[in-house]
């Protein structure tokens, strides 16, 4: 991550403007004991009271760093309940990183967002018909498949 | 070309993301 992903411009113009970052050796106690560490990198989203909203284990070149950053970002928000901060985060994945392997999960959270703000059922359906007609293979697509009987 | 600025300590970060109201990046690393 150091040497690749870390020195990419828009990486640290994302990270810089939308996040604090922090840095901690992963056998750095408490936390490694506290975050349950037991491989690197290990990239977690927090909140501002420090609870753990999203996890990424393992390298993630930039094209992939920036939509999975993202999506934690959008994470925290629809935990929070700030549902018109995430659904504006997962409009900016999908429709700036079509083709990143984050974007079929934002397509998911935008379905569950869109239903939880508005109790309206059609944004679950459209993220059904969303993940099967472009993303046919992805694990998020099954996961979705009760939403195609809404009518 | 821009760096990514690093906090090193739990608590500067935890008070940084109140005050700007933004979510926490927490990267742990191996040293090599």
């Amino acid at each position: 991550m150091g040497a690749v992903t870390y020195p990419d411009a828009k990486v640290a113009e994302l990270v810089n403007n939308r996040m604090i970052p922090i840095q901690l050796m992963a056998n750095v106690e408490p936390y490694a004991k506290d975050f349950n560490i037991k491989w690197t990198p290990s990239i977690i989203t927090l909140d501002e009271n420090g609870t753990e909203h999203n996890r990424v284990v393992g390298f993630l070149p930039p094209e992939e760093f920036i939509p999975a950053m993202m999506l934690g970002i959008a994470k925290v928000s629809f935990d929070l309940d700030r549902f018109d901060e995430a659904l504006a985060e997962l409009e900016k994945i999908i429709a700036e990183y079509p083709k990143s392997k984050a974007t079929p999960e934002a397509i998911y959270l935008r379905g569950v967002t869109g239903f939880k703000s508005t109790k309206d059922p059609k944004p679950l359906k459209a993220a059904y018909e969303k993940l099967h007609a472009e993303y046919p293979d992805s694990e998020w697509t099954p996961r979705a498949l009760p939403y195609r009987l809404i009518s | 070309m821009p760096e990514i600025k690093w906090e090193k300590e739990m608590d500067a970060a935890l008070a940084r993301a109140m005050a700007e109201k933004k979510p926490i990046l927490l990267d742990f690393f191996n040293a090599h």
